[in-house]
């Protein structure tokens, strides 16, 4: 038995408050992993990961649900996320296990906290700090973009109708939420 | 007061009342009306005073181009000068006064300057107060600013907030007048995703302020039934009380939203609503402004622009004046004077510059043919106007007409010119216009309201059939094109009075005569001398007039005469628009070490770095200020073991077969041949051979390596690398991802690090010296399993580790280490300890990488690799870059161990003058050294590496004081690297 242990604090861990027309969640234990595409083994990584989740990689900007539930999204040629639910820190030799040496892993889990906004509200609300054209027409469900919002970065997806996760820096985390609160409140 | 001057009609809500004040005096209005409607209802001629010769000024206008009815709105904090009442909407309870006076409204004692206005003309104080010179600052400028000036600021925060937003569309119409209108109709039923912005409170524009009908029923009522149309369909939004304020590149346009300026409170939500809208195309119908024509004494109140008139009874209910007189050189001034009669209100005249026939038949108005008003009698309110053939004709209100100008600013913003159209005497759009805008209605110079109508329409037909969508067929709603014929007539020259061209800024003909004969011929240096069309209104009504009297100065025409050039915004836009909600400690983001909760609750004092904030010193009972924390700090670490968090240092995490390789392009000195399991000290330079970032990379496998860069440097860094990836060498196999935020990390130093960590780190990993040396690195697991990265690096000089858990568990890591250590007498330290420990170490920083220096100047010369390909190793070698007697880094200690050093100090040899030409190098970095027991140094000097021992004098003539200094190595503690290596 060691003599300390560590305890683990996400930054807006438990947070979940309902607004007029929208809610806004930090989901609990997400965990991401970053998967690049190693050159010239691209296919072979594209195989590993059909196989591994039952689903193709998307094309960059789109993102897809796994049969397990775990959500692929495409970042860029070579680059893409596996977003998961999974306590342990241990998030990055999960994914490396299903795709043995076909990628390159790399814990996120820890880089980014994660904000689910939903609700009739959420487009209204989004619109005071997303500078990114969320109409359906425009960002379809399960289309996934980079952007700012309040001058942090932030990976958008859209996961619902009318649900978005929102994926910022998880050392502004505070600051984040802060943006997002005020939007909601500000329209609700 | 009583509502004196309410007539019949209008587009108010009699069923309600509002109450408002005005100067304290309690007034009545009714929903839909104006603050300017509403006073003109209660009879209150006079609203204000003059910018520059404080005249009484009425209310010449009805919408945002007023530039006399400028009043402060409500009161306390939420007090807001310079508010256009011609469109502050009005509320129950708004409490209004009337600004630029001393003294009442109606006895200003400022009034003085208007009887020595002759001394005042433009560009007066450029003439005058020129002796003596040291007058200016501090007499004449403070007095002449306390006179002129127009309303005053509560001088206490702005309660209400603010908020910015973005919004897209295929097809942005700009203005709901009847073009506006006719083009969201037609746009929206093609399916495309339209917004209809416009600034007034009721959309409509002049079908609103008039009395045509569209489509066989009153213009207002089909404005409504087009506002409910295009509410009703999902592709359409439709904006009002938003001012389309500036037009930028590839079709955005700022949007300015008054969400609660029409209530009495804004009850915790934002007043405004500063909006980015991004468009593929842009309609813009925004209309047409009436001008002015200028005669003597024009500017009394009681004179108005004829269009307002007709606006305030057709709109309003209300008459400006019981007895008025039409003064036109246009067909549009007499539908004034006809919807006028028409009303019961009594016209007197109509004075028709032109020698034409009657247009229409006003009952009981006199047509007064080729005349002109020279003089108008009445200070603080129309009494009479005087006309050229002498006659004096009595009214309490002058309706003037000079003609309609196309409201083609927005068309300009991108240095766009509007040309000029000699049928409407009237600049129109030309030139080229911001990408994907095009122009309809009267702000196209479709002056009348069928030809407005159509073009709306057919114009937002061809922007979405641009666009990919089929166009609707429904054909354009249907109106009369009513009489429009004008004749330009600028000014009354037999006028002997002044003659106003900018009421807002006193400007009159012969200023601009006067501007002319002092050799101002260009029409921006005649703005700038006279200040013409500056201000709230930007000289809405005033340009094209005062182009015209320029014009006939020079002798050229008024499109050889030109115009000045629209800029954004088209209507002031409050700074707090602008500001949104960065204000206070929302300005900026703030980024929080893992370990934020924990030094909080252990006294930690904060520092901004960047966006971080981090723990700079951490006060214990008893401590009488910083220094004596970070003294402590310092001298704990090198004599037991301190620990700090330096999460925030940049972390990527560099993969693939070609890391090697493409770490080796980027860092001066080679990584490729680092063993796995081994740190190393790289430094990178920019193209130019000038140092630009540092750190240590640990190569964690075969193809995985962790590089570190500086706090300030790290997203730079990274996209840098991003760069020479993707464009510069793309054909290797190397992925970079940011792990910054993801590990928390943690200096452990001092003489017990090792023994500290221990208790930590699980027993199966052997972090002694000899399993695990100076520059070592590895995966471990710390607490029973949890993986964590350790680094045996050194940024004290100290025996050092650094250890990083996953970010969510690094509030608790702080903890368990600060107890773990606890027998060791563990004590943490912030980022003054920090830095007073690496310049005892003689490590540099941002202060000596400071984008001025080489790696051969900080001594790492060597580290520049000639054997390889790597961004800026060839540039680095320039004669200049490596020449031996250049500065170097080194330390410095005071020769009188009681002074103080300063940053900053420039080192000068003794006996030589201190000044440039002496100049030897700078002091960069400067701490008091607790373990030393004096003020050290960093700082480049000449040679400095041949010069140890060597006495100079450290002089700063900012503080004015020199210190003699000597001449050390940089590595002031432990030189050889025992204490690292233990």
């Amino acid at each position: 038995m060691p003599e300390y242990t560590l305890i683990s604090a996400p930054p807006l861990a438990g947070y979940d408050k309902d607004f007029t027309g929208a809610a806004l969640k930090a989901p609990g234990d997400l965990a991401i992993v970053a998967v690049a595409l190693p050159l010239k083994g691209e296919a072979a990584a594209k195989k590993a990961i059909k196989a591994a989740y039952g689903k193709a990689l998307p094309e960059p900007g789109k993102s897809v649900a796994s049969k397990d539930g775990a959500r692929l999204v495409r970042l860029g040629q070579d680059a893409a996320f596996v977003i998961f639910t999974h306590a342990t820190p241990d998030a990055e030799a999960v994914v490396g296990g299903k795709l043995k040496d076909t990628v390159y892993v790399t814990d996120q889990t820890d880089v980014w906290t994660g904000l689910e906004i939903s609700g009739p509200n959420a487009r209204t609300a989004l619109e005071r700090i997303c500078p990114l054209d969320l109409h359906p027409a425009a960002f379809a469900v399960d289309d996934a973009y980079r952007t700012v919002m309040e001058h942090l970065g932030v990976l958008i997806i859209r996961t619902g109708e009318d649900a978005y996760l929102l994926l910022s820096a998880s050392s502004s985390a505070n600051s984040f939420l802060h943006a997002v609160e005020t939007s909601i409140t500000n329209v609700s | 007061m009583s509502q004196v001057n309410r007539i019949e009609g209008g587009l108010i809500d009699r069923s309600k009342t509002l109450s408002f004040t005005f100067n304290g005096k309690a007034m009545q209005g009714h929903p839909g009306d104006t603050l300017a409607s509403a006073l003109l209802a209660n009879g209150q001629t006079l609203v204000g005073r003059s910018f520059k010769y404080h005249r009484p000024r009425g209310i010449f206008t009805s919408g945002s181009e007023e530039p006399n009815a400028l009043v402060q709105l409500r009161t306390g904090a939420h007090q807001e000068p310079n508010t256009r009442a011609t469109v502050a909407e009005l509320f129950d309870g708004l409490n209004a006064t009337s600004q630029n006076h001393r003294g009442s409204l109606e006895f200003d004692m400022m009034a003085m300057t208007d009887f020595v206005s002759p001394f005042l003309s433009a560009g007066f104080y450029y003439k005058t107060f020129m002796w003596p010179k040291a007058f200016w600052e501090k007499f004449y400028e403070p007095v002449i600013r306390s006179s002129a000036g127009l309303g005053r600021l509560s001088m206490q925060e702005d309660p209400d907030i603010y908020d910015k937003g973005f919004l897209h569309c295929d097809l942005l119409v700009i203005g709901a007048g009847p073009a506006g209108l006719s083009a969201a109709l037609a746009a929206g039923r093609s399916g495309a995703r339209v917004i209809l912005a416009d600034e007034d409170f009721a959309p409509g524009g002049r079908l609103n302020a008039e009395t045509l009908e569209v489509d066989g029923m009153a213009g207002a009522d089909w404005a409504t039934q087009a506002i409910d149309e295009l509410s009703a369909m999902d592709n359409v939004r439709v904006m009002t009380r938003s001012t389309v304020y500036g037009a930028y590149d590839h079709g955005i346009y700022g949007v300015l939203e008054r969400c609660t300026d029409h209530l009495a409170s804004s009850n915790g939500k934002p007043r405004q609503i500063l909006w980015r809208v991004y468009s593929k195309r842009a309609v813009l119908a925004a209309g047409a402004t009436e001008r002015p024509i200028a005669f003597g004494n024009n500017d009394r109140p009681g004179v108005m622009l004829a269009g307002a008139v007709r606006d305030y009874a057709n709109r309003y209910g209300v008459t400006p004046g019981q007895q008025v007189a039409v003064f036109t050189n246009n067909d549009d001034g007499w539908r004034t004077a006809a919807d006028l009669a028409a009303k019961g209100v009594q016209v007197s005249a109509i004075i028709d510059s032109r020698d034409a026939p009657a247009v229409c038949d006003v009952p009981g108005a006199r047509h007064v043919r080729n005349a002109a008003v020279v003089d108008t009698v009445g200070r603080k309110g129309l009494k009479s106007v005087t006309l050229t053939d002498g006659q004096v004709i009595p009214v309490d209100c002058l309706a003037v007409s000079g003609g309609w100008n196309p409201n083609v600013h927005l068309t300009c913003h991108q240095r766009g010119r509007p040309t000029w159209d000699d049928d409407l005497s009237a600049f129109v759009p030309g030139g080229e216009l911001p990408v994907g805008m095009a122009v309809a209605g009267a702000a196209n110079g479709a002056m009348t309201l069928g030809a407005a109508l159509q073009s709306g329409r057919d114009v937002a037909n061809a922007q979405v059939k641009d666009l990919g969508f089929t166009a609707s067929r429904k054909a354009a709603p249907k109106a009369e094109d009513e009489p429009r014929e004008c004749a330009a007539f600028w000014h009354v020259k037999e006028s002997k009075k002044r003659a106003w061209l900018d009421q807002q800024n006193d400007v009159t003909v012969k200023d601009v005569k006067l501007s002319h004969t002092e050799g101002y011929r260009s029409v921006e240096l005649l703005k700038r001398y006279t200040t013409l069309g500056m201000a709230t209104d930007q000289g809405k009504t005033a340009n094209i007039p005062a182009l015209a009297i320029m014009a006939e100065c020079t002798g050229k025409t008024i499109p050889e005469t030109g115009t000045t050039i629209f800029r954004p915004p088209y209507t002031p836009v409050p700074l707090g628009a602008l500001g949104g909600r960065a204000r206070g400690k929302d300005f900026r983001p703030y980024r929080l070490t893992p370990s934020h909760k924990w030094a909080e609750e252990n006294g930690a004092s904060f520092v901004t770095v960047g966006n971080w904030m981090r723990a700079e010193w951490y006060t214990r009972p008893g401590e009488k200020g910083w220094r004596d924390s970070v003294d402590r700090e310092a001298k704990n670490t090198r004599e037991s073991v301190g620990i700090c968090d330096v999460t925030t240092l940049g972390k990527i995490d560099v993969k693939g077969k070609d890391a090697g390789e493409f770490l080796n392009k980027v860092y001066s000195n080679t990584f490729s041949t680092l063993a796995v399991g081994k740190v190393r000290y790289g430094l990178m330079l920019r193209e130019d051979g000038i140092c630009y970032d540092d750190g240590t990379t640990a190569r964690m496998g075969e193809n995985h390596y962790v590089m570190t860069t500086t706090t300030a440097n790290a997203v730079l860094v990274f996209r840098r690398m991003e760069f020479a990836r993707q464009c510069l060498w793309p054909d290797l196999d190397v992925h970079l991802i940011s792990t910054t935020d993801g590990w928390a990390q943690f200096a452990v130093a001092g003489p017990n690090s090792r023994n500290l960590l221990r208790k930590v780190v699980d027993e199966e990993h052997d972090i002694s010296n000899e399993a695990f040396p100076f520059m070592g690195c590895g995966e471990i697991t710390v607490c029973g399993g949890m993986p964590a990265r350790l680094f045996r690096i050194s940024f004290s000089g100290e025996l050092a580790f650094e250890i990083a858990v996953p970010a969510r568990y690094g509030n608790s890591m702080m903890g368990v280490l600060n107890e773990a250590g606890k027998e060791f007498n563990v004590a943490p330290y912030g980022t003054e300890a920090l830095g007073v420990m690496r310049i005892e170490k003689g490590h540099a920083t941002a202060n000596e990488l400071n984008g001025q220096t080489t790696a051969h100047n900080i001594g790492l010369g060597k580290m520049v690799s000639q054997k390889k390909e790597c961004i800026g190793n060839v540039l680095s070698q320039r004669e200049e870059l490596i020449r031996d007697d250049d500065i170097r880094l080194m330390g410095f200690h005071p020769v009188d161990r009681n002074e103080k050093l300063i940053a900053g100090s420039h080192f000068i040899t003794k006996g030589e003058d201190a000044i440039m030409d002496n100049d030897q190098g700078w002091m960069t970095s400067v701490a008091f050294s607790p373990n030393l027991g004096h003020s050290v140094g960093l700082g480049f000097i000449k040679r400095g590496h041949e010069r140890k021992g060597e006495i100079v004098r450290a002089v700063s003539p900012v503080h004015g004081k020199e210190i003699e200094v000597e001449i050390v190595s940089a590595h002031m503690i432990d030189p050889e690297g025992e204490r690292l290596r233990a």
